[in-house]
């Protein structure tokens, strides 16, 4: 699959090196950049010594660019380990429970921070001694391709602290920083949350010189810790630990957050009011103070406003002496539970405070905290709490701005058609949902259970299969309870990917130990694609030594799995035929169908350069392509219903007589054949074609070229001497 | 422009994976250059296969010298009423930012590519599920301040670059943001990639922007059919019949005689005399003429083999794809073309005796639907030429075999609806005509167009022409049934609508009784 050199060898769908040149700034150089890479800078600034991690939105980049980092690293001595899911990288924290080195893991949240639960617990319980930093990416509210949950309940329940900084970089950093001295002070993981704006928001900062951590891979200890069952989490150990964390740690945490000032006071002259606002979505609520003649361009307030970069946990007599003597006091919390809302309800109460309390009354429960709703929640708490205020225009504005809303909806009049994401062109997924749509054909609906990754894409338009997604790797295990209630075989559709993740383990073992007779396919397409193309055990080539690590198939015969194909994905004949012997066969217990096709975007990524450079020297290459013929095609687009490729759309028919738009294959086509495929084993029409195009033509190319349409021309030309042509 | 210490924001509508970051880099980059505090930030997740998505930027007019030590606090969520520039990469998403509410007549600059990319949907549809364009102008027209539209994928493709660098192009020239052009120049030549290509979009779109050059529109053009030999039936269409309706009989007459021979196109003629004779007497004025006209043309030269191959070895096939497919001058082009005939197929050639005992044998045996033959031609080496093209050659003997038989009887049957339906409403005689179009495309899907033709004609046309369904009620049915048959392939909708029309009619007294 790779010819190119181990070095080249870096993410193949986009490349990081100019983020690297970034984390190099030494002391006094200004840093520009994204989020996520001024935690990676700020990470190294503060002698990180290992860093792990599991890819996802809005986090991906950060391991990403620290593995085309490798060189830096070395120097510093860092330890990089691209974990295969978020339990192994939350484990790898377990190296600072017993020496003090400081490390740093990072994943997608709600759903890695799950996976990690285990070990976070068994972490958070002994405690640490070396600075310990949980990043998440927080996949809430728009853009967000997860179930809405906060990451908020693992740090309440874990005693692991959280922050959630204002978003902007000089912030995150000090974040970050300052989580690694909170992390030592308090022995106590901690938690640093980015929501998705945050991650991918732009800025600059003032660097500082990366510093080597004292203890690494280049400065390696003689010697392990001496045995300490206290530090084992364990009985008898884990009851006292549970007493450290309350009367110990927590206290040690809340001294540090107010010594070092980790949370924001903003003064303002309406001393009579408050408002107590996540870090994180400061910039919502000062733009919406903004928007009420509240405060301005620079952040000034007119409303005394506590900003909690920390919301885990609440230093109590911080919160209450921002309270004391107000008249009301708003908390703007994103997302419910409403945690910080009832923590300090309940601080107000023990300590006999009269401050009202709003929040989840004047702003909604549910719902990313968008301008809309942090301008009409304002509004409604001012409207409650200070009457004396006149926001008569800014509620006029927002009334005039939704009925100007509300007017272009009539105007267009229909919903605009859905874009959800779907197969990229040449998706090596694509022709195996086609191939499921045709079994359908013959067999009636079958039970999908779906994965996480590129395929559950499949659930959309214009495939709609799948029945249900319990979590990335879990569609087999999933279809456990399915199976045997159903006539016909379930089918799990699984990534390689989720295969290492998850599946191996909580799918095939716990299937083949049951016996279960169902039906999985794995896609191999050799890369975790959806979150960037990141390689994984199976992926051709190493990042390390370039040499292969685990096959799929291999692994599988070696769990006793006995009906096995590996079957090229673009083969939609094959597909099918084999999809139909796995629903029929006698054969009992597991059926693993491994579809094989590269990632096409990876793929594309790696021979364009080839080609250009092939064609620049003047060699033969063939470029591929399909196209429709507009006077076949009558506009039926069964065609467009059983792929969906980007490159197969419509476009105006041709023909005077004929009002629906016909198929049409665009340039973007990267030549996978699917559309031929399809239509010949669908019995589709004849409209396609497969277009090879010699580019630097060989003399014989051209010479037959040549005598070919000189004969060609010779039958048209008698054809057209004896009738007219359609 | 707005106040020197509000930002000026712009929000970015595109599709994943189309390059927007670049955009909005680009445009971060620039404000940096001409010493513009400014902040971007985007929601990628997903979207970036395919789907739609949105960045934003706020740029705060006031060059850093000024700020005197403060830090501008920029918002990472666009506000509804509170948009400067929207910028968008292809028409449906500029409307859905007005659609969201984004976009507002007092404030907001929208600049956005004309051209469509087509949704799912839109693509997946039975018939023609595109988007109405002229309702999405008018809003995007109507709801915004100002407005710099124009096909920037065109543009893109002319001058050699892609189309956020026209789009940027297209912003500097808007003049909405203080940034002179050289700073975009400097972002461009900063971010390093594709530079001269780059430059040279935008240098287009902020010409065009500026007024300083004209985009020539690219007409979709419909292509007629050639036909020699048939002057004098060209003169009889246009004795015979009203001049609304001429284009399009034209167009049949020439499709017919190069479809199978003059006599065809004759024949057209004597029917299309029929349906005039009746509409006529029921006081119509062609417009039911016209639309048969279209229908019987399409459906007289009904997709078979033989024609399949007239058309794959036309004489103006090989340029139509070489320009389809880019190929450039001196670059042979090797066409490889997908065929799968079955027994059907096979059987349509046949004369009807044979091809009925041929299709009574392969139902008995279990063959029908199950045998195909996959062929892959190559028509451009001599060998897969010539064998199309004598399958081409085989006109004179189409009106021999069982298929042609079958398409005509069928007409004929429609035909007579249309006659009979003519003198009871003229608008149901259009409605049935306009049901023709339910029947196209090959195999499976030309079959299901039949069945469904024929659902819609037992449950609505039959009773209709009965008189046991009273006109008004029966287009009403027809025209849902027609747009339920096309709603979904498994026949679901149209399964909907049909009981919905049984039950209605039960209901309803007869109006005859």
């Amino acid at each position: 699959m790779f010819d190119q050199p181990l070095a080249a060898r870096t993410n193949p769908e986009r490349s990081f090196a100019e983020e690297v040149r970034s984390l190099r700034l030494g002391a006094g150089e200004v840093f520009r950049g994204e989020g996520v890479l001024a935690v990676t800078k700020a990470l190294l600034q503060s002698g990180v010594a290992y860093v792990g991690g599991y890819q996802g939105a809005p986090m991906s980049h950060l391991v990403d660019v620290l593995v085309e980092a490798q060189d830096l690293l070395d120097e510093l001595g860092v330890h990089l380990e691209t974990c295969t899911n978020e339990a192994a990288a939350a484990a790898l924290l377990g190296a600072s429970i017993n020496y003090p080195i400081r490390g740093c893991v990072t994943w997608k949240s709600i759903v890695g921070t799950n996976v990690a639960a285990d070990a976070l617990s068994n972490l958070a319980s002994p405690g640490v001694v070396g600075g310990a930093l949980i990043v998440v990416g927080e996949d809430y509210g728009e853009g967000a391709s997860i179930i809405q949950e906060r990451a908020h309940a693992y740090a309440l329940k874990s005693s692991v602290w959280l922050m959630d900084p204002r978003p902007n970089l000089q912030t995150i950093v000090r974040c970050v920083e300052k989580g690694f001295e909170l992390s030592e002070a308090s022995n106590t993981p901690v938690m640093v949350e980015l929501r998705i704006r945050a991650c991918h928001v732009t800025g600059e900062f003032v660097a500082k010189d990366n510093v080597a951590p004292p203890i690494s891979r280049n400065q390696r200890l003689a010697d392990p810790a001496p045995h300490n069952y206290d530090r084992i989490s364990h009985p008898p150990s884990t009851y006292v630990q549970e007493k450290l964390k309350v009367e110990v740690r927590l206290p040690a945490a809340q001294r540090f957050i107010v010594e070092q000032g980790l949370n924001e006071l903003l003064p303002g002259e309406r001393d009579d009011l408050g408002i107590i606002v996540q870090g994180g979505i400061a910039n919502v609520l000062l733009r919406g103070l903004d928007r009420l003649g509240l405060a301005d361009t620079f952040g000034a307030v007119k409303v005394p406003t506590l900003v909690l970069n920390v919301t885990h946990p609440l230093a109590p007599d911080q919160i209450a002496d921002f309270c004391k003597g107000k008249r009301a006091v708003l908390v703007v919390e994103e997302g419910s539970p409403d945690y910080l809302e009832q923590a300090i309800g309940a601080l107000l109460r023990k300590r006999d405070i009269g401050t009202r309390l709003h929040g989840k009354d004047v702003l909604p429960m549910a719902g990313e905290y968008t301008a809309e709703v942090m301008t009409v929640g304002l509004l409604k708490f001012f409207g409650q709490s200070a009457n004396d205020m006149d926001l008569s225009k800014p509620a006029q504005a927002l009334e005039a701005a939704r009925a100007g809303r509300a007017e272009a909806q009539r105007l267009i009049g229909a919903p605009l058609p859905l874009r959800p994401p779907g197969f990229c062109t040449g998706c090596p997924e694509r022709p195996v949902f086609s191939a499921i749509k045709l079994l359908e054909r013959e067999v009636g609906k079958v039970h999908i259970s779906s994965d996480i990754g590129c395929h559950s894409f499949a659930t959309l338009a214009p495939f709609h299969l799948g029945n249900s997604i319990l979590g990335y790797g879990m569609s087999l295990a999933a279809a456990g309870a399915v199976a045997p209630v159903m006539q016909k075989r379930t089918i799990s559709v699984m990534g390689d990917g989720g295969f290492w993740h998850n599946g191996l383990l909580s799918g095939v073992s716990s299937a083949m130990f049951n016996r279960g007779d169902r039906v999985l396919v794995v896609m191999q397409n050799g890369y975790t694609s959806a979150t960037g193309a990141q390689f994984l055990p199976s992926s051709a080539g190493n990042r390390r030594d370039g040499r292969n690590t685990s096959d799929i198939a291999a692994t599988l015969r070696a769990m006793g799995v006995r009906w096995l194909r590996t079957i090229r994905t673009y083969n939609v004949a094959t597909m099918l035929r084999t999809l139909r012997e796995a629903m029929t066969t006698n054969e009992p217990g597991l059926k693993v169908i491994v579809a094989d096709g590269e990632c096409q975007l990876a793929r594309q990524r790696r021979i364009r350069p080839q080609q250009a450079a092939a064609l620049k020297r003047g060699e033969r290459v063939v470029r591929t392509r399909y196209g429709v013929d507009d006077a076949v095609c009558t506009g039926d687009h069964s065609c467009i219903r059983l792929s969906g490729c980007p490159s197969l759309t419509i476009k105006p028919s041709p023909d005077p007589l004929r009002d629906d738009p016909v198929a049409q294959v665009i340039n973007s086509c990267v030549g996978c054949g699917l559309c031929g495929e399809v239509a010949d084993a669908a019995v589709l029409c004849p409209s396609f074609y497969k277009a090879e195009i010699v580019q630097n033509p060989a003399w014989r190319d051209r010479l037959l070229a040549r005598v070919r349409s000189g004969v060609i021309g010779w039958l048209q030309g008698r054809s057209r001497d004896t009738a007219t042509v359609a | 422009m707005t106040a020197p210490d509000r930002p000026v924001t712009i929000l970015i509508a595109a599709l994943g994976g189309d390059g927007g970051g670049v955009l909005s880099d680009w445009i971060v980059e620039a404000a940096h250059h001409a010493g513009l505090p400014a902040q971007a930030t985007q929601i990628p997740g997903v979207a970036q296969r395919t789907g739609a998505t949105t960045y934003y930027v706020e740029v705060l007019p006031l060059h850093r010298g000024q700020l005197a030590g403060r830090t501008p606090v920029l918002a990472l969520n666009p506000a509804m009423g509170e948009v400067d520039v929207l910028l968008a990469s292809e028409l449906v998403e500029a409307g859905r930012m007005v659609f969201n509410g984004w976009v507002t007549p007092d404030r907001t600059t929208l600049i956005s590519s004309s051209h469509r990319v087509f949704a799912i949907g839109e693509r997946a549809a039975m018939g023609d599920g595109r988007f109405d364009v002229g309702r999405l102008l008018r809003a995007v027209r109507e709801r915004s301040k100002a407005q710099i539209l124009f096909d920037m994928d065109q543009a893109a493709e002319e001058a050699g670059s892609v189309l956020n660098a026209v789009l940027l192009g297209a912003l500097a020239g808007s003049r909405r943001l203080p940034i002179p052009d050289a700073s975009f120049e400097f972002a461009i030549r900063a971010a390093g990639k594709s530079v001269e290509a780059n430059l040279a979009g935008f240098a287009f779109g902020r010409a065009h922007a500026c007024g300083e050059l004209e985009q020539t529109v690219r007409l979709h053009q419909k292509r007629q059919a050639e036909a020699r030999g048939v002057e004098d039936l060209l003169e009889r269409g246009r004795r015979s019949f009203p001049a609304g309706a001429q284009p399009v009989i034209e167009e049949g007459i020439r499709r017919l005689a190069g479809y199978q021979d003059r006599g065809y196109a004759e024949l057209y003629l004597d029917r299309l005399d029929r349906v005039w004779g009746s509409e006529k007497d029921a006081g119509g004025d062609g417009a039911l003429l016209g639309e048969t006209a279209r229908h019987l043309a399409v459906r007289m030269s009904f997709e078979d083999v033989i024609r399949v191959a007239q058309v794959k070895t036309g004489a103006d096939r090989l340029a139509r794809v070489r320009t389809e497919v880019r190929a450039r001058e001196g670059e042979p082009l090797v066409i490889t073309e997908h065929f799968k005939p079955g027994i059907e197929e096979i059987c349509a050639l046949l004369p009807p005796t044979l091809a009925r005992r041929v299709l009574a044998w392969a139902e008995r045996k279990g063959r029908l639907g199950k045998w195909y033959w996959s062929m892959h031609v190559r028509t451009t080496t001599v060998s897969g030429f010539t064998r199309l093209w004598l399958l081409s050659r085989l006109r004179w003997w189409r009106p021999r075999t069982f298929r042609f038989a079958g398409e005509q009887a069928q007409i004929e049957r429609w035909l007579d609806q249309i006659q009979r339906a003519a003198p009871l409403s003229l608008t149901l005689a259009r409605e049935i005509a306009e049901c023709a179009r339910l029947i196209k495309g090959y195999g499976d899907t030309h079959k299901r167009g039949l069945g469904n033709f024929a659902r819609i004609e037992a449950a609505v046309i039959a009773p209709a022409l009965a008189g046991t369904m009273t006109p008004s009620v029966a287009v009403d049915a027809t025209a849902s049934a027609r747009v339920a048959a096309l709603a979904d392939p498994e026949g679901e909708s149209l399964a909907r609508a049909l009981g919905e029309i049984a039950r209605h009619t039960q209901e309803m007294p007869r109006a005859a009784e």
